[in-house]
């Protein structure tokens, strides 16, 4: 589907960011209330669904046993996908995965392969033979913005709650998955000039570039992405650098609580 | 039927293995207008079965090629998430999908209204999230549930459900062990208003009175269910929001 950014929507969005306000009235670091429930899905060995405003994402995690990959017989494997299926928004057709949905993945995956949070020695059950390959599939059900955080939210609470199927594989007792850490992803979207965080699906539609940081529990970095069309400064980056690691606290205690209940 | 063996399917005591009754139906809920990005939404849990449906459009129909010059075209993509079934799969269409997305499409089309909307397309998407046996039936009644949530005039809504036989007894909504193991499996989709039937499918090995046996268990079992999808959309227009 073309899009057609409307003018009107980005002169009000401009008109806004003068007086430093939002469309839907958010304080410019504010992000949407957001919602996160874990084991909701039968059949998958980790599960979430993370709900932030009018955006919808599940996340599951499945397992299999796999031969390790010849320069790495010790290790298991982590892959993470995503999937803009057609039902999340009406500009998503169907088709092969579109390039989108591809970087949404592999930003996830970076994020949560790089932090190092599953240990992959410790997927091996016999080496050069047998090793566990671990999947992450996220599947947007409504975009309502920023489905990125979303997506990287959904991933790493399920991530966080699989129990690996051993017994159904012969392999042994089913024991909880070992993840050492919460990587969380914070995104920002540069609207009527300057960057906010959290974009709603207006704001998306009517802003610029964005920015996506991951950082790990001792707030180093994990990944980096810079989409779309537009170029930002290094004070710039520096600002939401800032912002990113308070909103990413806030998310890894949301996990941390939902793990307590 | 996918079923061969010596599994046990109904107990000494005449119940199923999950001590339901053989005319008895797993638990159903329904939720409307559960997705903000669509024109219309519908979540259906029945049993363990996890079936999301939404809907865009009355749209612009194309490629132009699909375009009805007298009707609306119902596109449908019946799709099972990666981690709905207890091995992983592969995401894409496949021929059991493909199949399942036209037979739904036809159904639909018999109960929408589709000569209001002449050269246009209403999108019909079913997500499976969890799957225990009956997603099919299940994501028809979401999809009944979400067109009606977006407002699209239907002549009735459409409730899918199955029959099948396990241990030669007629039983009413195999789960995922009868389904697996099972001698015949009857999915229908039923106006629940005119008694008419919009999808039908069948496999397995049923004899005329016991075709006509889990039809009648169907029927009841529509009824139940039209009840709880009229009373998800009464819930969704009370109580002021949208």
């Amino acid at each position: 589907m073309v899009e057609l950014v409307p003018t009107l929507l980005r002169q009000e969005l401009a008109r806004l960011a003068e007086d430093d306000l939002r469309l839907d009235g958010r304080g410019r670091w504010e992000g949407r209330e957001v919602t996160l429930e874990t084991d909701c899905l039968y059949n998958a060995e980790g599960s979430a669904k993370v709900v932030m405003g009018g955006t919808i994402v599940y996340a599951g995690v499945k397992f299999e046993l796999r031969t390790p990959w010849p320069d790495r017989p010790a290790q298991g494997s982590l892959m993470c996908g995503a999937e803009l299926r057609p039902v999340a928004h009406r500009k998503y057709e169907p088709g092969p995965p579109s390039p989108q949905s591809i970087e949404l993945g592999r930003v996830v995956d970076r994020g949560i392969r790089e932090s190092g949070c599953i240990d992959m020695e410790s997927l091996c059950i016999v080496p050069g033979e047998k090793v566990w390959g671990v999947m992450i599939d996220i599947h947007v059900l409504s975009d309502g913005g920023n489905i990125f955080d979303a997506c990287g939210l959904a991933a790493i609470a399920a991530l966080r709650t699989a129990v690996v199927p051993a017994k159904r594989f012969d392999v042994g007792e089913d024991y909880t998955l070992k993840v050492n850490g919460t990587p969380i992803m914070s995104s920002f979207t540069r609207v009527g000039g300057r960057y906010i965080y959290d974009p709603s699906e207006e704001e998306e539609l009517g802003g610029d570039e964005r920015i996506h940081i991951t950082l790990g529990d001792e707030g180093h970095l994990h990944s980096l992405q810079k989409g779309l069309r537009g170029v930002f400064t290094p004070a710039e980056f520096a600002e939401i650098f800032e912002v990113a690691h308070l909103r990413c606290s806030e998310l890894r205690e949301l996990v941390a609580n939902q793990e307590g209940n | 039927m996918g079923g061969y063996g010596d599994v046990q399917l109904l107990r000494d005591d005449g119940l199923r293995l999950d001590g339901r009754k053989i005319d008895e139906m797993r638990p159903v809920a329904i939720e409307a207008g559960v997705l903000p990005a669509a024109d219309g939404s519908a979540m259906v849990t029945h049993g363990l079965n996890v079936a999301v449906a939404a809907v865009y459009g009355p749209m612009e129909a194309h490629p132009r090629k699909i375009q009805r010059q007298d009707r609306a075209v119902i596109d449908v993509r019946y799709n099972m998430a990666p981690f709905s079934t207890s091995d992983r799969i592969r995401p894409g269409y496949n021929r059991r999908s493909r199949e399942i997305s036209k037979v739904t499409a036809e159904a639909l089309e018999s109960v929408v209204l589709v000569e209001r909307y002449p050269r246009s397309k209403i999108r019909v998407e079913i997500e499976i999230l969890a799957a225990e046996a009956g997603t099919r039936c299940v994501g028809i009644t979401a999809a009944a549930v979400a067109l009606a949530d977006a407002g699209i005039p239907m002549r009735d809504l459409i409730v899918g459900v199955a029959s099948g036989k396990v241990e030669d007894t007629v039983v009413l909504d195999l789960d995922k062990a009868e389904d697996n193991y099972g001698q015949a499996d009857l999915p229908v989709g039923i106006l629940p208003n005119t008694g008419e039937i919009a999808f039908l499918q069948m496999d397995g090995d049923l004899s005329p009175d016991e075709f006509n046996l889990a039809m009648e268990y169907n029927f009841k079992a529509a009824a139940e269910i039209h009840e709880i999808m009229v009373d998800a959309l009464k819930r969704r227009y009370e109580g002021g929001e949208n």
